[in-house]
This record gives C-alpha cells, sequence and structure tokens, in this order.
C-alpha cells in the first residue's frame, strides 16, 4: 500500500538568504504568480516538476534542497 | 482572501443573481404558456445572453477595482511596484490552470446529472418544457458550484495528482 507522502519545502528560508528575495521577486523570476508562492509557502499547493525546477534554478540551488519529501505515516 | 476568489466569488453573486432573476420570472405572470416551448427558449436564450453580459462587465469592473485598491494600498511605493503586483495577481499559471480544471469537473457532473434527469423525465412522461428546465438547472448549479468549488481550492489548497 502505498504511503501518504508530505512534501514540504524551503522557500522562505532561501529567499531569506538570497537578500530577502521578495514573493513578487521570486514570482516573476520563475512564471509563476504571486499568489502561487504564498500558497506553496503556506504548504498549500505541491508545484509540478517544472515549476520546482524552475524555483530551484532562481536560487541556483538543486531541487532537493527546496523541497523535501517526508513519509506521513498514514496509509492511503 | 486572493484576487482570484474574489474574482469568482464576484461571477458567483452575477450567476446566482441571475438564476434567481431567471426564476422569478419563470414563476411570474409574465412567463410563456407552459407548452409554448419556442418561447421557452428564446427566454432562456436572453438570460444566457443577459449572463454572459454580466459576467464579462463584472469582471472588468472587478479589475478595475481591484487594481484602485492595490494602488491605494501600496501607495507609498512607486507605479512600477504597483504595476507588478497588479500584473503578477492576472498571471494564470499552472496552480490556477489545475484548480479551474478541478472545479470545471465538479460543473460537468452537475451537467451530467442534469442531462440523465432530463432523460428520465422525458422518459417518464414529463413534458419537454420540463426537461428543458432540468437542463438548465442543472447548467446554472454547476455553475455555481464550479465557483464555489474554485474559492474552497484557492483557499484550502490544492495538490497535483
Amino acid at each position: 500500500m502505498d504511503k501518504k507522502l508530505l512534501i514540504t519545502n524551503n522557500i522562505r528560508k532561501l529567499r531569506f538568504f538570497a537578500n530577502e528575495m521578495t514573493q513578487l521577486e521570486l514570482a516573476e523570476k520563475s512564471g509563476a504568480s504571486r499568489q502561487t508562492i504564498i500558497a506553496l509557502e503556506a504548504g498549500k499547493y505541491t508545484p509540478s516538476l517544472e515549476l520546482a525546477f524552475r524555483i530551484a534554478n532562481v536560487f541556483g540551488v538543486s531541487i532537493g534542497e527546496v523541497f523535501e519529501c517526508k513519509s506521513e505515516g498514514i496509509e492511503a | 482572501m486572493s484576487y482570484n476568489s474574489k474574482k469568482t466569488i464576484a461571477s458567483l453573486v452575477a450567476g446566482a443573481a441571475l438564476v434567481i432573476a431567471y426564476t422569478v420570472y419563470a414563476l411570474g405572470k409574465r412567463s410563456p404558456a407552459p407548452n409554448n416551448l419556442e418561447s421557452w427558449a428564446a427566454a432562456m436564450l436572453v438570460f444566457i445572453g443577459i449572463s454572459v453580459a454580466a459576467v464579462v462587465v463584472i469582471q472588468i469592473l472587478f479589475h478595475i477595482a481591484f487594481a484602485i485598491g492595490i494602488a491605494v494600498k501600496e501607495q507609498d511605493r512607486e507605479d512600477k511596484k504597483v504595476e507588478r503586483i497588479i500584473s503578477s495577481a492576472m498571471v494564470e499559471d499552472e496552480r490556477e490552470k489545475l484548480i479551474s480544471l478541478k472545479s470545471a469537473r465538479v460543473g460537468y457532473i452537475c451537467a451530467g446529472i442534469g442531462l440523465i434527469a432530463a432523460l428520465a423525465a422525458l422518459a417518464l412522461g414529463g413534458s419537454a418544457v420540463a426537461a428543458f428546465h432540468i437542463l438548465f438547472g442543472a447548467y446554472a448549479v454547476g455553475s455555481i458550484a464550479e465557483g464555489i468549488v474554485g474559492v474552497y481550492f484557492y483557499e484550502k489548497g490544492v495538490r497535483n495528482g
């Protein structure tokens, strides 16, 4: 049986270390809307692989440094 | 509440108001005779036309009000920044497409149920006008449900897959 995966991200932290990049700047650089960045940071949206790569590229890090995957332990 | 949620709610209110207006018309004294299918079809076409025009006008007015609201809220910032905030809110990205797909599915389900119910009504000896109204009502309910589900996903979040 599959276990539910919880995808978390470090976008807020990465924005802080990227000279306090604003959500608007990240949205513009990654081609998403500001609302999507807000939803991502709040854990209300799981991005597609493409957007995940684009966000990682903005920060110049690997995708694994932006997104982390945890097993929720609840069987789906 | 996000720009998209507010925009969807504005369209929802317009849609609901037109459904109420049609119901009042259909139950009123000026409504066509129960078996006059042509007149009912014409009335529905008029209401559909009005609803399309109303949604377009409301979207334009909402867009203007939103832009003014942002400009007032961010008046301390430079114009370019305000423009960037407004254009960023208007971007239709993958999240918005996903939400619109997921909510449209609810609308299609309602319309499908309506079609089956209308066919069942005809098969059971109901009038064509009754079947017509069931279909029309199902589309209206589907459209409202689509909006509600859309707002739910905008506010509560959505997952790919």
